[in-house]
């Protein structure tokens, strides 16, 4: 395909200006950690966010204080903090909350993310994001469970029963092989018109 | 609604709690105190951090750090116990045996009949 110079000329610009910004970034970057070595500059252990180790989960807690610690770490009170059991799942120390998705928050309050209704720095479950507005919700329902599932699997198996009983005992009007007049059609089948037809009778009086 | 049952996933409504009506003993409301004081602390830095006329970057939270990495770093905490094992045995190694078993029996059903010259291909398109 045939572009036009103006095209190309822009697009080798455009490389240019890229190619010119990534080496400003490089030797900023050289410029920063001058003195740190070279290990810090490319395989430097730090966390990306600006926290600290110690802010991070860690393994779960046995005595009072790392109980104690761990819910000031996840700004909660050492009477909600609950950790997961340990059991090998590798939840480690994170918070056990209750399971209530967002749809059952307070839509009026003033939430810092709206669409969340979350507020910043609250300890997030650990399925937030299938309890999240667009997906499961464990709001009240009207009616309680047991009504609501009683009713829907006693329609669908009902239906389902009576139609496999319809497979079984079919019913249906009497059908039988189509008729044709005109002595099964002789002379449309190609019959000969000189030559007497046969008499065919599809009926019976 | 007093026979209200509480599901999985259908929650009691906080106006059907026992606990909003009952449960203002000095204790609860202390409980409850301390937990407007870590919020109101939280509010406080979040405002502080978005009112700054002088930032330029998105405002972390550390609380989202915390939820990604525990999820992303599930394996560091895993140990091997029962639960675990059967856990695994059961996602992991016989699913691989029970699906060999199924589509071995019914491609070899499949094969004797089209040696047989049983096999019904009237509405088949590919095979």
């Amino acid at each position: 395909m045939r572009t036009s110079p103006i095209c190309v000329w822009s697009q080798v610009n455009g490389e240019r200006k890229m190619a010119a910004l990534r080496a400003g970034c490089w030797a900023r970057a050289l410029q920063k950690v001058k003195g740190q070595g070279f290990k810090h500059m490319f395989f430097g252990a730090r966390t990306a966010a600006g926290l600290s180790k110690d802010a991070l989960p860690g393994s779960y807690p046995k005595t009072p204080e790392e109980i104690a610690a761990a819910a000031k770490k996840y700004n909660m009170t050492v009477q909600d903090y609950q950790p997961y059991p340990d059991d090998g799942m590798g939840f480690g120390d994170y918070p056990k909350l209750p399971d209530r998705s967002q749809s059952e928050r307070d839509p009026w309050y003033s939430w810092d993310h709206p669409d969340l209704r979350r507020n910043w720095g609250e300890p997030m479950h650990w399925d937030f994001d299938m309890f999240i507005r667009n997906r499961v919700d464990t709001s009240p329902t009207p009616m309680d469970w047991r009504t609501m599932s009683g009713t829907l699997l006693g329609f669908v198996g009902f239906m389902l029963f009576m139609f496999y009983v319809g497979e079984v005992f079919p019913s249906y009007q009497p059908v039988a092989p189509k008729q044709y007049p005109y002595n099964n059609l002789y002379l449309e089948n190609g019959g000969n018109p000189e030559k007497e037809a046969e008499e065919v009778k599809n009926y019976k009086i | 609604m007093a026979d209200y049952k509480e599901a999985p996933l259908a929650s009691r409504p906080r106006t059907l709690d026992p606990a909003e009506y009952f449960n203002l003993s000095p204790e609860y409301r202390r409980a409850e105190e301390e937990r407007a004081a870590l919020r109101a602390n939280l509010k406080r830095q979040y405002q502080i951090q978005l009112n700054n006329p002088l930032r330029k970057e998105l405002i972390e939270d550390p609380a989202l750090t915390r939820w990604t990495y525990a999820r992303t770093n599930v394996y560091t905490h895993f140990r091997p116990t029962t639960k675990t094992s059967l856990l695994g045995a059961l996602f992991g190694v016989v699913p691989l045996f029970f699906w060999f078993a199924v589509l071995k029996t019914d491609r070899d059903k499949r094969e004797e009949k089209i040696k047989a010259g049983t096999y019904d291909r009237t509405y088949k398109i590919s095979s």
